[in-house]
């Protein structure tokens, strides 16, 4: 019977074996690979000459960051060991590890994991077609990639990537930048292919390739230390810039080799060969311009329905009711901070009570805004303090004295309203810290810390969506924003090299960590110092628009939300210096 | 039971003999010719995007800087020194920056085309230079040492040399129909394919031989002819909608000029059509002060 049974499949199977195309092994990549520098050499190894923008595809406001940017900067303790992301990284000296990891039950490659020597950065390649987690997620140095054989080419694509710079010299990249890869062997040599795209400050797709030799011996030199330190006194609230024009530097590249400024400058054009026509002849190249429309970021923040993301320990974030929501679940019952816009309420209780059936015991309003607080009524009444009335909310004062003006019902309003700086208490086996601050975005602003979980609840002091909002009706202001800031770098405590650690919800926007953070308070020190130095100068509002202070970060957090926070610090700092 | 194992036997023999009347009818069999064998389709006008050694590419570098090069040998350093652009084009050698050991990093642009079903033929428009990558070479190449050598060429990749399938006819792709909802090749017209689905993955390898000393630089980084050059010529993968790239790796490996193998890797955006082909004579501008 068996070998009836044989005889039939057998030739079956062997035929349809032998038809079916045949199985070529992939090449492997697994090794350890040295960098070959016969290209760029002097931007790649010992560092690029200050003002060499050569060969990049920028816009203006990557030039205008550029031209601005002072190398001190990497004195502040946050900068301090900030490594390379991904599109930056590969141009540098580096060693790096590939290995892969597969399916026990199948042999099937799971993901290629990458080890980079310079700054010990870690790269996981999926190749097991996992999508692309959602925008709302942490951005780290590496991204996130996933990975495809075509042929013998692996081709690796990469987003979540957090910003940084495609060259030391100050060009910048930024958070919303995609990698593609391409890694290809030939023998012991790998050539690596990175075509980046970045809407924020490139104009085309910026392509560069690297050869790597296998190292059949290995090398010692895999680790990369780095400790934060004060090397030189200084306000480590100032963040070091040259304003427009003023650079010392931006010369040093074109006098060094005799090139014209402006063909060092050129942007795309100058990567193509009629550029060298033009050159050879003394011509020019155009001014950069980005014609394009700036990147559009998510402001519909209302979506049909809440997602959830933990975010780490005890804290969980849910998004899509208009201002971020934290959650912070336990044995003791649960704190939410913000509760988004009414017209979400029942999704809003709902993903509350997905994550936790206790009691919600505790609500924190970090500011009065209807996004923020559009459900107070509702959670509270949802909720249960240990008396059995409903869930307690606590605001800095100004809050309830704002909503209190505008009429919101006695059931919506925090009771539990605190005037000190900061307050703190115990609750689900953590700390819970409240830091109030005014002349922010209100005047009413409160971060929120979970030090247990390590995690901030910035409110709209700390956006990843737009430029700051001063509402200057509810007395918000400028000093607030950096104040509070600057309170929250010096909480938040990165893991080693700059990533992770604190997390930190944003009022709006993506997860993010100290990185992300100082990013943020830079840009607004960077343009309120331009803005000053144009009212000391005595230029008008209208002068002051003309000449785009926020120029380098309108692509990223929007032109119209750049002119409407532009106006409110000149206004702000007009009336400073009247009162001089 | 003994009839069942003589049976099976004959069935086996009968299905290996069916298999290869199969391969045989897809070609499995005969050898098909390097152009109908192409994993990749390497034809069409591509346009050199200078993102690396700009400075180096774009400008003519002074006497004496040779950033990113391996260190010279004590030869090579002798006539990396002595290079004089006056006296080059006084002697009518203005082409040395343009060979093949440097053309490929000249700003300008190739036309890639099948000369015939065995030939690729590589026209330069800087320089206006042509290389012929024959996949048939004599044994050994003959004839007067010229700019741009003899390059043999045979394709590398999955597949390639085990009677695999050829790939589908390949025209330019700048001369592929426009053909709206139609089948396009992903260049003119027709919905663009996936990811992958333009090539193979394999690259053509190309070593070329019985070449003229030149320059890797313009500004007279020398090759001599004894050098070895190796490259390999890629067609990237690349999404729908998005730019087509070429890549091509180069080795040069000159024991005479050099202490280490010379690696490079050259970048190429695929173009329309052949509307901003521009040849110009061997020309090397003069340095900055």
């Amino acid at each position: 019977m068996k070998l009836k049974l044989i005889v039939r499949i057998f030739p079956v199977a062997l035929f349809i074996s032998l038809l079916s195309t045949p199985a070529f092994a992939q090449l492997s990549i697994v090794g350890e690979w040295a960098g070959r520098y016969h290209e760029d050499n002097t931007d790649r190894v010992p560092g690029d000459v200050q003002g060499d923008f050569t060969g990049v595809p920028i816009n203006e406001a990557a030039r205008r960051y550029a031209e601005s940017y002072d190398v001190r900067r990497v004195n502040l303790l946050e900068h301090q060991c900030e490594p390379y992301n991904l599109p930056h990284i590969y141009r540098g000296p580096l060693q790096f590890r590939i290995w892969e990891e597969k399916d026990p039950a199948t042999q099937e490659i799971i993901a290629y994991k990458i080890y980079i020597g310079t700054y010990q950065q870690y790269r996981t390649i999926w190749m097991d077609g996992r999508p692309h987690p959602p925008e709302y997620v942490p951005h780290t140095f590496m991204g996130f990639s996933t990975g495809q054989w075509n042929g013998d080419i692996l081709t690796v694509k990469t987003t979540h990537i957090k910003k940084e710079f495609y060259r030391r010299s100050g060009i910048p990249s930024s958070d919303m930048t995609t990698v593609v890869e391409h890694y290809i062997r030939h023998g012991n040599l790998l050539s690596h292919v990175m075509i980046i795209t970045d809407p924020v400050y490139l104009t085309e797709p910026y392509v560069n390739s690297e050869e790597f030799a296998l190292m059949e011996r290995g090398n010692q030199n895999w680790l990369y230390n780095c400790e934060y330190v004060v090397e030189v006194p200084m306000d480590m609230t100032k963040v070091p810039h040259y304003l427009p024009g003023k650079s010392p530097v931006l010369e040093d590249f074109s006098k060094k080799f005799g090139l014209p400024l402006a063909a060092v400058w050129g942007g795309a054009e100058a990567t193509y060969p009629e550029f060298m026509t033009k050159f050879n002849a003394g011509t020019p190249p155009a001014p950069l311009r980005d014609t394009r429309p700036p990147p559009r970021t998510d402001t519909n923040e209302v979506h049909g329905e809440i997602e959830t993301f933990h975010v780490q320990g005890n804290v969980y974030m849910l998004v899509g009711a208009g201002a971020n929501i934290a959650v912070q679940i336990g044995d003791e019952g649960v704190l939410v901070v913000d509760n988004g816009v009414a017209s979400m309420r029942d999704k809003v209780l709902a993903a509350i009570r997905k994550l936790s059936t206790k009691p919600i015991r505790w609500m924190v309003n970090t500011n009065g805004d209807l996004d923020h607080t559009g459900n107070n009524e509702a959670v509270s009444q949802a909720g249960q303090t240990v008396n059995g009335n409903p869930a307690d909310i606590i605001a800095a004062e100004d809050v309830l004295a704002r909503m209190t003006a505008t009429n919101r019902s006695i059931s919506e309003r925090p009771l539990k309203t605190f005037f000190e700086e900061s307050r703190d208490f115990s609750f689900n086996d953590e700390a819970v810290f409240l830091y109030h601050y005014p002349s922010a975005h209100t005047n009413g602003e409160s971060f929120v810390y979970f030090r247990g979980s390590d995690v901030l609840v910035a409110g709209d002091t700390f956006l990843t969506t737009t430029y700051p909002v001063i509402e200057t009706r509810f007395y918000g202001g400028l000093d607030g924003f950096i104040a509070g800031l600057n309170k929250m770098l010096s909480i938040a405590v990165p893991k080693y090299l700059q990533e992770g650690g604190t997390y930190i919800i944003p009022g709006h926007g993506r997860v993010s960590d100290e990185a992300d953070l100082v990013e943020y308070r830079d840009m607004i020190v960077i343009i309120r110092d331009r803005i000053q130095d144009m009212v000391k100068r005595g230029l008008t509002l209208e002068q002051v628009k003309a000449a785009r202070p926020s120029l380098d970060y309108d692509g990223r957090y929007g032109v119209e939300s750049g002119a409407r926070f532009v106006e409110a610090v000149y206004k702000i700092l007009l009336e400073k210096n009247n009162k001089k | 039971m003994s009839g069942k194992i003589t049976n099976f036997v004959a069935g086996i023999v009968a299905l290996f003999a069916t298999v290869s009347v199969l391969q045989a009818q897809q070609g499995r069999g005969a050898a098909p010719t390097p152009r109908a064998a192409a994993p990749v389709d390497l034809t069409g006008y591509w346009v050199s995007v200078v993102s690396e050694d700009w400075r180096l590419r774009i400008a003519t570098p002074r006497k004496g800087d040779f950033e990113s090069l391996p260190a010279f040998t004590a030869d090579g350093r002798r006539v990396a020194d002595s290079w004089d652009l006056e006296k080059d084009n006084a002697a009518g050698v203005q082409c040395k920056a343009f060979g093949v050991g440097g053309i490929v990093r000249q700003p300008g642009r190739l036309h890639i085309t099948w000369q015939d079903d065995s030939t690729v033929k590589v026209d330069f428009d800087a320089g206006t230079q042509t290389r012929l990558l024959h996949f048939s070479p004599p044994a050994q190449p003959a004839g007067e040492k010229t700019w741009q050598g003899y390059s043999t060429a045979q394709w590398e990749g999955p597949g390639v040399g085990r009677g695999a399938a050829p790939a589908r006819g390949q025209p330019a792709n700048n001369a592929a129909p426009i053909s709206p909802g139609g089948a396009g090749r992903g260049q003119r017209g027709g919905p663009a394919p996936s990811l992958g689905s333009l090539n193979q993955g394999g690259s053509l390898k190309v070593v070329t031989t019985n070449f003229r000393e030149g320059y890797l630089r313009k500004n007279g980084a020398p090759y001599s002819e004894s050098a070895s050059i190796t490259e390999y010529i890629h067609r990237l993968p690349s999404d729908p909608g998005s730019d087509t790239w070429l890549l091509v790796v180069t080795v040069v490996d000159d024991p005479k000029y050099l202490t280490q193998p010379f690696y490079t890797s050259t970048q190429f955006k695929l173009e329309a059509d052949g509307s901003k082909w521009a040849p110009t004579p061997c020309r090397t501008a003069a340095p900055p002060k």
